[in-house]
């Protein structure tokens, strides 16, 4: 199927048009929710890391780490939490999730640090660490590791969704927008087929007589230049033609 | 002789109070309690809550049956069941049975308090018993703690760790095994003692394996010592999986022994790759770890690939070796497993299960049933789960025929201290003779 030429840049305008909102809306839901769930995560990990301080500190001082451990492994199991330890004050690691074994990373950071971190723990990934101190710190501190890894996931989804939702309606809109385009390109085909058929009468022609009846009977402004073309070719005045008047006799 | 109209009545009103207030003895032996006295159904239905009935006393155990621990759970049912079975075929406790009403709970400490849950509220048992593992028994004990005015306590779990001998839930619990911090002490002072000082722990990333560690840890911390390395698995981990990164990891520390805190199948599947890896030093696994389980596993994998993966083993134990029948409990042991070889219900036990004639969980199963039955027998006829605490804390010296006497008191939740260490000759634990043969 042909798109008339008349139409061809409005359908190109379309393209970019939508080009232009997919990418925007993408590039702003990126952002959007990049920094509601980094947030987000943020405090919930902040929140949890500052329970597990407040709730270990007794545990700690009787040296009850098989139940500290039990208390970090159901934080643990909250989703985008990647990873808990807990030090003494003097930076031993007391207790932690991880499994194989202590990220080489983690045993030669300095684990009394208790500001947020971002870490990379190689056969681990990318994690957003906060801490909270037990006891102003000194008992020791809870680190808390996020899944940067989720974050990323949950913001491919969120783009994902909006893509497939913008190109359902850019499909749709493709569709409608040909319909409308043709609807308006059918009459004007014809007007044209028409306004050789008046400047050739011999010549071959698709048109039949009922088209003809139809294209004249229009109200609109395809209507109006068939009866034009119509008026112009019986060499009538155009000062004494109105678009409004009468219909010529069809020939 | 002729009585007054005084002395008729008097006799009258004897005659009627003595069959209003009939003795309980007059009806025990029907089996029946007559219906229509309120105060004995009172008194009844008050014992029934508590788990115990004329004819029964139902207690309840949460434990692994089924998933990649199952035969810690079934054994140690097994085990207990013996016992529970001959007594009960004896004629029970004071003609009460003892019913064991067992939940899997798969290891897994959410499974385990749910179970918990279903005993105390639905089930009503009198006690719970025969626990297995460490997260699970450590996620219980907050809930005994809640139902404190109900005075449930867990008796003898299978698990060595400190939370359920330590405040605050010490008086919640008791326990007939020794410590992993025994356990893990009398490893770490061997291994020194033979020049063994690198150290290496390998456990389960959780509360046992935790406990464990901090076993280790403070024992090497009383000889101014460290942990050289440690590596960890997840909960769950099955014998056919991998655990090459954790050789990895260990090999790097050069450790001259390493401490396995673990189950059977996941310490068994790190001994078969570490040896295949050159990591030959001494690897020791606390008593949880089920070491028949293991052993099997390690003898078969072993015919397979034609080398022996028990060599430089040492497991730990609580309880005697089942081989040593000169211990009186063992050869106890041994006669009513042989009568009665019980199994779990039908529904705890996956079809390709093949329960052991012996072993060693079985035989801390036994001994648990035994030690429990010597508590049901020192109460009264109207036992209450208020008096339980004390009628254990009252026991002194009792031989359990074990070779050593086991004691309770009241800041003394724990009956028995000893731990024995085995090693594998000839397809079979047996005591170590000497400690020598891993001189450094």
């Amino acid at each position: 199927m042909r798109v008339a030429k008349l139409f061809q840049k409005t359908m190109f305008g379309i393209f970019l048009l939508f080009g232009l909102i997919a990418l925007s809306t993408s590039a702003l839901c990126v952002y959007t929710v990049d920094k509601q769930l980094s947030s987000e995560y943020e405090a919930n990990s902040q929140a949890i890391a500052q329970t597990i301080a407040d709730s270990s500190l007794d545990l700690i001082l009787n040296h009850d780490m098989s139940t500290v451990q039990s208390l970090i492994d159901q934080f643990n199991e909250i989703q985008g939490i990647k990873y808990i330890y807990v030090v003494n004050e003097e930076g031993e690691i007391l207790a932690h999730t991880f499994v194989p074994g202590i990220p080489k990373e983690i045993m030669a950071s300095n684990q009394l640090n208790t500001g947020t971190v971002h870490r990379q723990l190689p056969g681990f990934g990318e994690f957003i660490e906060v801490s909270s101190p037990i006891l102003a710190g000194i008992a020791g501190s809870v680190h808390v590791g996020m899944d940067t890894g989720l974050i990323a996931l949950k913001i491919q989804t969120a783009i994902g969704r909006e893509i497939y939702l913008i190109s359902i309606i850019f499909i749709v809109s493709i569709i409608g927008t040909f319909l409308l385009v043709n609807l308006a390109a059918k009459p004007l085909g014809r007007l044209g087929g028409y306004a050789m058929q008046l400047a050739a009468p011999g010549a071959p022609t698709t048109l039949k007589p009922e088209d003809i009846q139809a294209l004249l009977e229009r109200n609109d402004e395809v209507g109006q230049l068939a009866r034009l073309f119509l008026y112009l070719s019986r060499r009538e005045t155009p000062a004494s033609f109105s678009p409004t008047s009468s219909l010529p006799a069809a020939p | 002789m002729r009585w007054t109209l005084t002395q008729r009545r008097l006799i009258f009103v004897l005659i009627g109070f003595f069959f209003c207030r009939q003795p309980s003895f007059l009806w025990a032996d029907q089996g029946q309690a007559p219906q229509n006295n309120p105060s004995v159904s009172l008194s009844q239905s008050g014992a029934a809550a508590e788990g115990i009935t004329d004819h029964e006393i139902r207690i309840g155990m949460s434990a692994a049956f089924k998933g990649a621990s199952r035969s810690l759970g079934i054994e140690l049912y097994r085990g207990s069941m013996a016992y529970f079975t001959e007594v009960n075929r004896s004629g029970g406790v004071r003609g009460r049975t003892i019913v064991l009403q067992a939940y899997d709970d798969g290891y897994q400490p959410d499974e385990a308090v749910q179970n918990t849950l279903k005993l105390i509220l639905e089930d009503r048992v009198f006690l719970l018993f025969d626990y297995v593992g460490t997260p699970t028994v450590t996620r219980v004990l907050p809930l005994l703690k809640k139902y404190d005015n109900l005075h449930f306590l867990l008796f003898f779990p299978f698990t060595g760790a400190q939370p359920q001998r330590e405040p605050p839930y010490d008086k919640l619990a008791f326990n007939l095994r020794a410590s992993y911090r025994q356990e893990t002490e009398g490893l770490v002072n061997h291994f020194l003692a033979i020049g063994r000082s690198r150290i290496a722990v390998f456990y389960q990333a959780d509360a046992y394996g935790r406990s464990g560690w901090v076993g280790v840890r403070e024992a090497l911390a009383k000889q101014n010592d460290k942990i050289v390395g440690e590596a960890t698995y997840a909960r769950g981990t099955k014998y056919t999986e991998s655990l090459d990164r954790q050789v990895a990891i260990l090999q790097e520390v050069k450790p001259d022994a390493i401490i396995s805190v673990g189950a059977y199948a996941a310490c068994a599947a790190f001994i078969r790759d570490a040896r295949k890896a050159g990591l030959n030093v001494p690897i020791a696994n606390v008593s949880f770890v089920g070491s028949e389980s293991m052993l099997k596993l390690l003898s078969d994998t072993g015919k397979e690939d034609g080398r022996d993966y028990t060599v430089d083993l040492v497991n730990s134990q609580v309880v005697p070796s089942y081989e040593n029948l000169s211990v009186p409990a063992v050869k106890e042991y041994r006669e009513v497993m042989d009568k009665y070889n019980p199994m779990p219900p039908a529904d705890l036990v996956e079809a390709d299960y093949k329960p052991l004639q012996y072993s060693f969980v079985s035989l801390e199963g036994f001994l648990n049933a035994k030690m429990l039955v010597e508590i049901l027998q020192h109460m009264d006829d109207q036992p209450g789960r208020a008096q339980i605490a004390q009628t254990v804390e009252n026991i002194q010296g009792f031989d359990l025929g074990m070779g050593e006497p086991i004691s309770f008191g009241l800041q003394r939740h724990q009956g028995s201290d000893a731990v024995y260490y085995t090693v594998v000759q000839e397809g079979q634990f047996v005591p170590i003779r000497d400690w020598k043969e891993w001189f450094k």
